[in-house]
């Protein structure tokens, strides 16, 4: 009875620290100040056990098509580069000063199913937005298809693939 | 066989483009152009015609030389890729 009633008191005490300790604001909230390793270590772990558990589902389309390439590409340049970089660009005002960081895309390509899941929905509290709400699943893998050859692409290559020129300007949107 | 459509069609590409390069008229476009030029000085030997990447650029920049020479007037010129 009496252990009972000492851990009902000290979940108590723990919730009431907890609360003085959000409305006290001495969290530092900043986007320049790193996490400790405790709280990376569990946002990153929440994030990618949330979006395995989502994606396990999604069937992948074929996606070695030249088609959705051409389609991808000048998305991906327009809308993504200025966080996720593209050949030749190494980082930007948005690449350094966002945190989380956005990945470099031009690295290494994650599974399609992941990537397809992120461009959809985003990602909480990050500066990953959902684009699902204005682009169709089409064009989500078309960006897909595009991300799994990036990290190949030289400037040319890329040059060539997401120039947009006048012709197909306008079903942007 | 297979390995002469590269060569083939990047030739044809490469005479088409080197007329064309030049031309101001070209600059007018708000969008940007592929840069096919670029091709030219990739290697050659390393180009596969299967793989959907080289397929692409090639759609795009056959596609960019018939956008620029129906602008232009240049009807049924010789370089059109046979399918
Ligand atoms: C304003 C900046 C911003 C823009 C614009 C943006 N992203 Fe992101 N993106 C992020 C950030 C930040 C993350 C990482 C979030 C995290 O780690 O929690 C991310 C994550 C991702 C990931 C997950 C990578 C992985 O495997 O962990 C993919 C894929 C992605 N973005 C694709 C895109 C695409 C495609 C576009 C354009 C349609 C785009 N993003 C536009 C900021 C951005």
């Amino acid at each position: 009875m009496k252990t009972i009633r000492t851990l009902l008191f000290a979940a108590i005490a723990a919730c009431a620290g907890l609360a003085a300790f959000i409305y006290s604001g001495s969290y530092p909230v900043g986007a320049d100040v790193r996490h400790t390793a405790f709280t990376h270590w569990a946002l990153e772990t929440l994030r990618d056990r949330s979006i395995d558990r989502a994606a396990a589902s999604i069937e992948v389309p074929a996606l070695d098509d030249p088609e959705l390439l051409l389609m991808g590409g000048p998305d991906y340049n327009d809308m993504c580069t200025g966080c996720h970089l593209k050949p030749g660009l190494e980082e930007s005002d948005l690449s350094v000063g966002l945190y989380p960081a956005p990945p470099d895309l031009t690295e290494k390509a994650a599974d399609p199913r992941r990537q397809f899941w992120v461009i959809k929905h985003g990602i909480k509290a990050s500066g990953m937005p959902a684009w699902g709400p204005t682009h169709d699943d089409q064009r989500i893998w078309a960006m897909v298809a595009f991300l799994q050859k990036l990290p190949d692409l030289n400037a040319q290559q890329y040059q060539i693939l997401t120039a947009r020129d006048d012709d197909d300007a306008g079903d942007h949107h | 066989m297979k390995s002469l459509t590269a060569p083939i069609l990047l030739a044809a590409l490469f005479t088409a483009t080197a007329t064309q390069a030049h031309d101001p008229s070209l600059h007018k476009n708000k969008g940007e152009k592929p840069k096919c030029e670029a091709m030219e000085n990739m290697d050659h030997s390393k180009m596969d015609p299967n793989d959907p990447v080289m397929q692409a650029m090639m759609k795009k920049c056959m596609d960019q030389l018939h956008e620029e020479s129906d602008s232009a007037g240049h009807h049924g010129d010789s370089h059109q890729p046979e399918k």
